[in-house]
């Protein structure tokens, strides 16, 4: 039996007249991982951005989790749901950004179980536990009592993504998660993003390094204008393209 | 050579003078930081508030107090707000000059707190929303706390400011140190009286600049000054 966690339809996002969306309609099954690909301004970005609510679509629905962030009403205008219920979604989708956006004031400890402290009401002393097994988790448990600014980026990705697992997200959001880290080191943030995927963690990856959508995708997605152009299994998808743009821009990634 | 001596020797006579004006100074420092300080953060948020009243009261607030001399705000209180709109003459120039400096100091700290809260990268602010945060916890947990660092290097150079502008209150013949020897000069024509309030507001200065260095490492927050990559 399959799940829905995540569904999308028809959505539209215009920038003050750039339409960055273009009518996307996407579903995500629980324990999925699905790649995002695609050329630069495609709005690959901005779809994830929707998701987590950090943009406001102009139109369309998306519903994480049996909850619904945004509908249109009649005039396909977007509607959307509550700022309580909204935080609530946020929470559920974790978001993980290209500059990794830790706290700097904060240890790395303190990033991962801040929000478990204010939002879920843990106890301090269970939610820093808890933080630890994360911190664990992405292989940095003896960075604890680090400050961010005393990491490699490599580090702060993977302190990035314990702390978006902290409030055990139904879905993780990754944009581009290793594009500002040195070639040599954006293996160890992959290997985490490769375990997570294998604990059937319902993941959307924006993604450059095609070798981990080829390896770790169940789904990989081609986006370009706004749209989806082409989606299927990374095979499909990586051998037999069916679109030229794909093949093109696959041919340019390689 | 000798008559300098003498003249400054002069200085142990007035002591007693001295050490009350120095501590009228002291007053008006104190109370004015520990007023300012606090209140220029509603100020500084409101002056980036969406609400549009709101917005404008606060900017026309740090405008007037900004733009204007404090002499001349101190002359406005003292000789027209508190008799004739307040109708409190009774109200001491002592209270009339800590609420006057706490405006204008007011407004300077809330448009150098503003200046810190927008330096923030935005990428903070999404962080913190991503997770689920609200406005206030992300304002008060996330931003705020890392504004202070950043803003204070600004307020110490307020601080040292306010220092040397108390004695501005002798113009509303408020008995401040700069007055309190400015009498003495002239009652002993002994123009040299003045070296010791310059040690004085000397002295005050540095302590300050000390202090701001022992808080900068408290809030660096490697313990290391200047260790922050941008
Ligand atoms: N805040 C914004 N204001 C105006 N236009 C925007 C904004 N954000 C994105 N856009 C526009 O929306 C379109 C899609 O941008 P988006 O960032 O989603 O692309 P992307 O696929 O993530 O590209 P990249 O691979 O370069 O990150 C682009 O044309 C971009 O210029
Ligand atoms: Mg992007």
């Amino acid at each position: 039996m399959t799940e829905t966690v995540l569904e999308i339809k028809d959505l539209i996002k215009d920038f003050n007249g750039v339409r960055a969306l273009n009518g996307v309609s996407l579903s995500v099954e629980k324990g999925q991982t699905v790649a995002i690909i695609g050329p630069s301004g495609s709005g690959k970005s901005t779809l994830l951005r929707c998701i987590n609510a950090l943009e406001r679509a102009t139109a369309g629905s998306i519903t994480v989790h049996g909850r619904t962030l945004v509908s249109s009403n009649e005039q396909n205008q977007a509607v959307y749901a509550s700022e309580k219920e909204i935080r609530t979604i946020r929470s559920d989708t974790g978001m993980i950004f290209q500059h990794f956006n830790l706290f700097p004031h904060m240890t790395c400890l303190k990033n991962v179980c801040y929000a478990p402290v204010k939002l879920k009401k843990q106890s301090k002393k269970n939610a820093a536990q808890a933080a630890e097994k994360l911190l664990e988790t992405v292989g940095l448990s003896d960075k604890k009592n680090a400050y961010p600014e005393q990491l490699s980026g490599g580090q702060k990705q993977r302190v990035a993504i314990a702390r978006g697992l902290a409030m055990n997200p139904t879905v993780m959001l990754f944009d581009e998660p290793t594009s500002a880290l040195d070639p040599e080191i954006t293996g160890e943030v992959i290997n985490v993003m490769k375990t997570l995927a294998k604990e059937h963690r319902t993941m959307l990856v924006v993604t450059h390094e095609m070798a981990f959508a080829r390896e770790a995708a169940d789904r990989v997605i081609f986006m370009d204008q706004g749209k989806i152009i082409e989606e299927g299994t990374p095979e499909e998808l990586f051998q037999n393209p069916k679109s030229d743009r794909v093949k093109e821009f696959l041919k340019a990634m390689l | 050579m000798n008559g300098i001596i003498e003249a400054l020797g002069g200085i142990w006579n007035i002591r007693d003078a001295f050490a009350e004006g120095a501590l009228v100074t002291i007053q008006l420092f104190v109370l004015t930081m520990i007023f300012a300080i606090p209140a220029a953060l509603p100020v500084a948020l409101g002056s980036n508030c969406k609400i549009p009243p709101v917005r404008w009261l606060c900017k026309a607030y740090i405008w007037i107090f900004r733009g204007t001399p404090l002499m001349l705000q101190l002359f406005f209180f003292y000789y027209f707000v508190f008799p004739f709109i307040f109708h409190a003459p009774q109200v001491s120039a002592l209270t009339i000059a800590v609420i006057t400096f706490s405006l204008n100091y007011g407004a300077y700290l809330a448009e150098i707190y503003r200046g810190g809260i927008e330096s923030i990268h935005k990428g903070q602010y999404e962080a913190a929303y991503s997770l689920g945060l609200g406005k206030t916890t992300t304002m008060f947990g996330v931003i705020i706390p890392q504004t202070v660092k950043r803003v204070l290097p600004s307020v110490s150079n307020e601080m040292i400011t306010l220092v040397k502008d108390t004695a501005l209150v002798s113009c509303i013949s408020l008995s401040d140190l700069f007055r309190v020897v400015t009498k003495q000069v002239s009652a002993r024509s002994n123009p040299l009286l003045y070296v010791a309030p310059a040690i004085f507001y000397l002295i005050f200065t540095f302590l300050l600049t000390l202090l701001t260095r022992f808080l900068e490492k408290k809030f660096s927050v490697t313990g290391e000054k200047g260790s922050e990559k941008k």
